[in-house]
């Protein structure tokens, strides 16, 4: 029962407005709490900023980071609010999320031109895991705005000389336009795609950055096109669909003019 | 119990054009333990059918009526696809969307003439635009002003996307020569994601006189112009918002080089100190 309630409730946050998934999620733990847990680490949402006190500089928060009520900066390894016995990577995995966040401060530099990032890793008992985290947001306007969350979530696990990489990707994106002449225009939503690889890992703990600096770089190439081709590519069409611009009887009148053309040209 | 009738009322009212079915599915999944909650749902069902402008079969016949909240409170349930043509009035069970007690009704208003012209010239008009809708006109503030409603749905749930286009306006008949209304374009896709697209655009218009010919003129340009303007957002959206998020590629056309960038430097350390 737990279990189709779980997927049941999947189905429906899948369903409903995504500009709501917070409300939404909320509705659905108070009517069945025990579902909060697998809810919060299955369901992905904008990601919050927070600032680190001991770095001054500003983090993402998501369920990788917090044990409690309280946040650990990737800056300063620290939770926030202050925690005795935090859970914290060990010594070998934290070095290895010093890197990477250094690795993926060039890289949100490069692609994003402003935004926060934030990368945090874990231990497993066959390698480590991770999750690389991108926002950004957008005023162009004073009626328009925009904003980009990816949560990248993988799993390394050693193999001889190559590590096995799972590669689960979420871009939440939300587009807002307000006009006299548009009205209200929303366009929003999150898509999730997901990747496996083998790949070698000759230079130790460097290759590993590298590895999945490309996974989570081509991902974000192909899921930034699918975005583009979803929001302003078939949302537009279905627009089409619903309402011709064209005038229906001249569309009809000229297909039937095709249609006769090319069986003419057939005889 | 009522706060979970408040959460899932708000999932009901809130169902994506053609999902309404999967969304009920979901939530008697979510409340099977407090028995059937559904019953209780009604307002909601109400609620949605009313300002989505659902549409229903007609028992024996295969024509399309629809809801809507504009319609006179006495003959509540009209027939929209062919306006007054037929002149028809339904009960409708708002839970399961079915109509039944179909029976004539003719129609009784003052604006009689002016509305059955508008429905002429609403039908033209709807014909040209739109490949799938019901429409219907209807007398309506106690007979005070005329309702033109417009839906026109596609769903293609196969192909994980659905859309709905709404378009409501009112025409205060003895008072002035303005048109206000709304039109409203909801489209879904949810193929390996959930992707929403919602619009509402106030409509504001005035009319040279109260005749069916310049105000159903009036509103098929207000449509148009509308639906341009909302294509050009789209691109606007593209070439703007969107660019500013992220980048296709950095301004330099290259990758990231990983090796050279971040705590462990690849070569650096071997060549002493060169690198980036």
């Amino acid at each position: 029962m737990a279990d189709q309630q779980f997927d049941s409730a999947l189905d429906l946050l899948r369903r409903l407005n995504p500009r709501d998934t917070k409300k939404n999620l909320n509705a659905i733990n108070s009517i069945i709490p025990e579902l909060q847990e697998d809810l919060l680490s299955s369901v992905d949402q904008p990601l919050e900023v927070r600032r680190c006190p001991q770095t001054n500089r500003d983090y993402l928060l998501c369920d990788y980071n917090r044990d409690g009520d309280s946040y650990r900066s990737p800056w300063s390894n620290e939770f926030d609010p202050p925690l005795e016995d935090g859970t914290v990577p060990s010594e070998k995995v934290r070095k290895l999320e010093v890197a990477a966040n250094e690795a993926f401060d060039v890289y949100r530099e490069l692609y994003y031109e402003g935004g926060v990032g934030s990368v945090y890793f874990w231990d497993l008992d066959d390698g480590f895991a991770g999750v690389v985290l991108l926002k950004k947001g957008v005023t162009p306007g004073s009626q328009s705005s925009g904003e980009w969350d990816s949560i990248h979530v993988f799993e390394a696990t050693d193999r001889a000389r190559s590590s096995h990489y799972k590669l689960t990707s979420t871009v939440i994106l939300h587009l807002a336009n307000q006009s006299e002449a548009l009205g209200d225009m929303d366009l929003s939503g999150n898509m999730t795609r997901q990747i496996e690889a083998d790949l070698p890992v000759e230079q130790g703990d460097a290759s590993h950055i590298a590895n999945v600096g490309r996974l989570v770089e081509d991902m974000e190439l192909k899921m930034r096109n699918l975005l583009q081709e979803v929001y302003f590519g078939k949302a537009k069409d279905v627009v089409g669909e619903l309402r011709s611009l064209a005038p229906l009887s001249e569309t009809n009148r000229d297909r039937a003019a095709q249609l006769e053309m090319i069986k003419s040209m057939q005889k | 119990m009522s706060t979970t009738i408040e959460h899932v009322s708000a999932f009901i009212e809130g169902a994506p054009p053609g999902e309404l079915a999967d969304v009920v599915a979901d939530v008697q999944a979510l409340t099977s333990e407090e028995g059937d909650i559904i019953p209780s749902l009604a307002p909601a069902f109400e609620r949605y059918n009313e300002a989505q402008l659902t549409t229903v079969k007609l028992p024996g016949s295969s024509q399309e009526v629809g809801i809507s909240a504009l319609q006179p409170a006495a003959a509540k349930f009209t027939d929209i696809a062919g306006g007054y043509q037929s002149q028809t009035s339904f009960e409708i069970d708002h839970i399961t969307q079915t109509a039944s007690a179909a029976q004539s009704a003719p129609l009784e208003s003052q604006n009689a003439d002016l509305i059955k012209s508008l429905i002429k010239s609403l039908g033209i008009h709807a014909r040209e635009h739109y490949p799938n809708c019901s429409y219907g006109v209807y007398p309506t503030e106690n007979d005070s002003a005329v309702a033109i409603l417009l839906v026109a749905n596609r769903y293609s749930p196969n192909n994980f996307w659905n859309g709905r286009f709404r378009a409501i306006y009112q025409v205060p008949v003895s008072s002035s020569t303005s048109i206000n209304g709304k039109i409203h374009v909801d489209v879904h896709y949810y193929e390996d994601g959930n992707v929403a697209l919602n619009t509402t655009k106030p409509i504001s218009l005035s009319v040279p006189s109260i005749s069916a010919e310049s105000i159903i003129s009036r509103i098929a340009t207000a449509e148009r112009d509308y639906q341009e303007e909302l294509n050009r957002a789209f691109v606007a959206m593209a070439e703007g918002t969107f660019k500013g998020l992220r980048r296709q590629l950095p301004i330099t056309r290259q990758k990231v080089e990983w090796e050279k960038v971040g705590g462990y430097r690849l070569g650096q350390d071997i060549s002493g100190g060169k690198g980036r």
